[in-house]
């Protein structure tokens, strides 16, 4: 049998209505409950670094030292996770559930009134037969998983129910819950980052050669190279701001040709269409989320350090990240005059320049700024790799301890950057 | 031979198993005003579209004179598309852009794609954009963008860009049910006329009943994706508009 196009975008359909529908039951259950398993792993994992952290005889935690994983035995570990499952188990069957509040669903009987204390047995005990197991007794059948099928219970979303049954404050700490996992969060993340601000006020003298140094800048090699490093602030900004136009430039002209082949509602509606969209997507996903830095080290090594590398560093995030944002505006343009100008019997590409392009210029534009005032700001800390620019002097200056120098780099930078956010304000506001 | 023969044609839509349309047939002659009434989702949008495939029909048959749209590759269809204007009940016009560069879209079906990416028209072809917009006395209105315009004059850029497509054939989805009854008149005049004057078919969906008798030579009714009634304008009685529009309908006048 010969397939044709249609058998196979059918069954493409198909299998994608069957998936949502799966997935939208497993959610419910799977979902809810790794959301209530995690919150709690979190919450005694947590407990337990922070008392380790505070008390340890051995390694009493100081801001200068690395944060390093609190160790646990193997059995500890398996203590921690099945603890905290069972915790997150006995919880959502006899008193309230995170995740099922974040999902917007309550546990309830098949007629969505409230269960008894024995149907919430039956559920609790049943969840080690449907969930721990890697969640076999809901991924099989997740309209009826298996536990709540024994129990005689369901999760019902509450904007379906006709009245929510209501229970006491101490079956559903939900608020408590939440400024649990908060403080935990707060009491963390001083913790690990050493968060200190006595000692910050206490040595504020530290910095005061840098703080002298900044606020009398020397503007000596400002237009004049320094003999030091060959090159003038004034230079190393040129070539920071052209490393930042070219990547703009260059990664605009290859996004914009690419970002119609990366919206599915231009793309066309057969297999070659959403493999064209897909493959386009992925790429700009892939390259997006590889920051700059690590591509100037890479290109600091093939083409030798230097402004080149920065600049292509740039480019290649600046292509990714433009054809995203780019893409994503042509899904959001007025179909009505795609439909029309295709009705006047128009190819692809007339519809493309009479259609979509009037609608996105103005935004594709905007972007276009922003991106010029990131490639900017990127310009500067590429060179930390040997991205080049202004940021090689700025480095240079700090390690050197040139703090006068130092002050005529950031001024001078400061400066550029406030004049061109000024004219990207004033351009976006002139065009919209 | 007639000039547009609609022959068993049946819409579904896959998406929610819709029917749109089951099994329509019937057949235009040149010159005619055809109106298509029916409630919202009766498959009035849905058979237009068909015939200019923006939308593809599940199966039937669609011909222009004597051409078989339906069994057209994407080319032949780009070609007998610039023969069929189209007027829609949102303009569907590119709101940013000007009005000129709207109605001179309608010639790109004519035009080589590398000289209309750069903008480029024919002097022929912007002469015609003038006229066009004359007969629509949109002329002063050439530079403007579209969206200063007001709902009825971009509904008329919307027929001036039909027109310049030099059409046989013109399809109008709801043209003015976005608008007030009195520019509603004076939008449907100008489609008149190009009915009158040309000797352009047209076939439009209309909302008012009263709108229909007053422009339509035939009405052609849809009911649930199937035609209820075929037939001149005052052979729509009491009962039959019941049949049509339900037991609950009221017949609402525009005048």
């Amino acid at each position: 049998m010969r397939w044709r196009a249609g058998q196979v975008r059918r069954l493409l359909k198909h299998t994608q209505e069957a998936l949502a529908a799966w997935w939208k039951p497993v959610k419910r259950e799977v979902v809810s409950f790794l959301a209530d398993w995690i919150s709690w792993i979190y919450l005694i994992y947590g407990g337990f670094s922070l008392h380790y952290m505070m008390t340890s005889p051995t390694l009493i935690w100081r801001p200068e030292e690395k944060f390093v994983l609190p160790a646990l035995a193997p059995w500890g570990w398996f203590l921690v996770l099945w603890g905290t499952a069972e915790l997150a188990l006995v919880l959502r069957s006899f008193f309230w559930s995170l995740g099922n509040r974040a999902l917007g669903v309550v546990l309830t009987a098949k007629d969505g009134s409230k269960p008894s204390f024995r149907q919430r047995l039956v559920y609790f005990l049943a969840s080690h037969l449907a969930l721990l197991p890697l969640g076999v007794g809901v991924l099989f059948r997740p309209q009826a998983p298996v536990h709540a099928e024994l129990a005689g219970l369901r999760l019902s979303s509450v904007s379906q129910l006709a009245s929510v049954p209501r229970r006491r404050w101490y079956f559903r700490m939900f608020g408590l819950t939440g400024l649990a996992l908060l403080g935990m969060t707060i009491a963390l993340g001083t913790t690990v980052t050493g968060l200190d601000l006595g000692r910050m006020i206490r040595d504020f003298r530290k910095p005061e050669r840098m703080w002298r140094g900044l606020t009398h800048p020397d503007f000596t090699y400002f237009f004049r190279a320094d003999p030091g490093i060959g090159q003038s602030v004034a230079g190393g900004l040129v070539e920071s701001l052209f490393m930042a136009l070219l990547a703009t430039v260059f990664g605009t002209l290859i996004a914009f040709p690419l970002s119609f082949l990366g919206a599915r509602n231009v793309t066309a509606k057969g297999l070659l269409g959403t493999a064209v969209y897909f493959i386009t997507r992925m790429f700009f996903n892939v390259f997006r989320s590889v920051e700059s830095i690590f591509w100037a080290a890479i290109f600091a090594i093939w083409v030798g350090f230097g402004s080149f590398a920065g600049s292509i560093a740039l480019l290649i995030h600046t292509i990714a990240a433009l054809g995203k944002l780019y893409s994503e505006q042509v899904e959001h343009v007025d179909p009505g005059p795609l439909e029309a100008v295709r009705a006047t019997g128009a190819n692809w590409v007339q519809m493309i320049r009479y259609a979509v392009v009037p609608q996105v210029i103005p935004p594709f534009l905007a972007f276009t700024l922003y991106r010029w005032d990131i490639n900017l700001r990127m310009a500067t800390v590429i060179a930390l790799v040997g991205g080049g620019g202004i940021g090689r002097l700025f480095f240079w200056y700090k390690d050197d301890l040139q703090w006068q120098f130092v002050g005529a780099v950031v001024l001078g930078f400061a400066a550029v950057v406030w004049v061109l956010d000024y004219v990207s304000g004033w351009v976006r506001e002139k065009i919209t | 031979m007639p000039h547009l023969v609609i022959n068993n044609v049946t819409k579904i839509y896959e998406r929610g198993r819709v029917r749109a349309l089951h099994e329509v047939t019937f057949q235009v002659e040149k010159g005619e005003f055809l109106v298509l009434i029916g409630l919202s989702g009766s498959g009035k949008s849905t058979l237009l579209r068909c015939i200019n495939r923006l939308v593809e029909p599940t199966s039937g048959r669609i011909y222009l004179d004597g051409t078989e749209i339906t069994a057209l590759s994407q080319r032949g269809l780009r070609r007998i598309r610039r023969r069929i204007g189209m007027v829609f009940q949102q303009f569907n016009l590119v709101r940013r852009s000007t009005v000129l560069a709207n109605v001179l879209a309608g010639r790109l079906g004519y035009s080589p794609t590398g000289t209309s990416l750069l903008g480029w028209f024919s002097r022929r072809d912007l002469k015609l954009a003038e006229q066009c917009l004359e007969r629509v006395g949109l002329l002063d209105k050439m530079h403007v963008r579209a969206d200063q315009l007001s709902g009825g004059q971009q509904q008329r850029v919307g027929i001036a860009r039909a027109l310049m497509q030099e059409p046989q054939l013109l399809l109008a989805d709801e043209p003015v049910s976005a608008l007030d009854p009195a520019t509603s008149h004076s939008v449907m005049k100008y489609i008149e006329q190009i009915n009158r004057e040309d000797g352009v078919t047209v076939v439009a969906s209309l909302h008012f009943l009263s709108l229909a008798r007053r422009y339509g030579t035939r009405i052609i009714a849809l009911r649930g994706g199937e035609m209820v009634f075929d037939g001149p304008p005052q052979d729509i009685d009491n009962a039959k508009f019941k049949e049509i529009y339900g037991e609950e309908a009221e017949e609402v006048e525009v005048r």
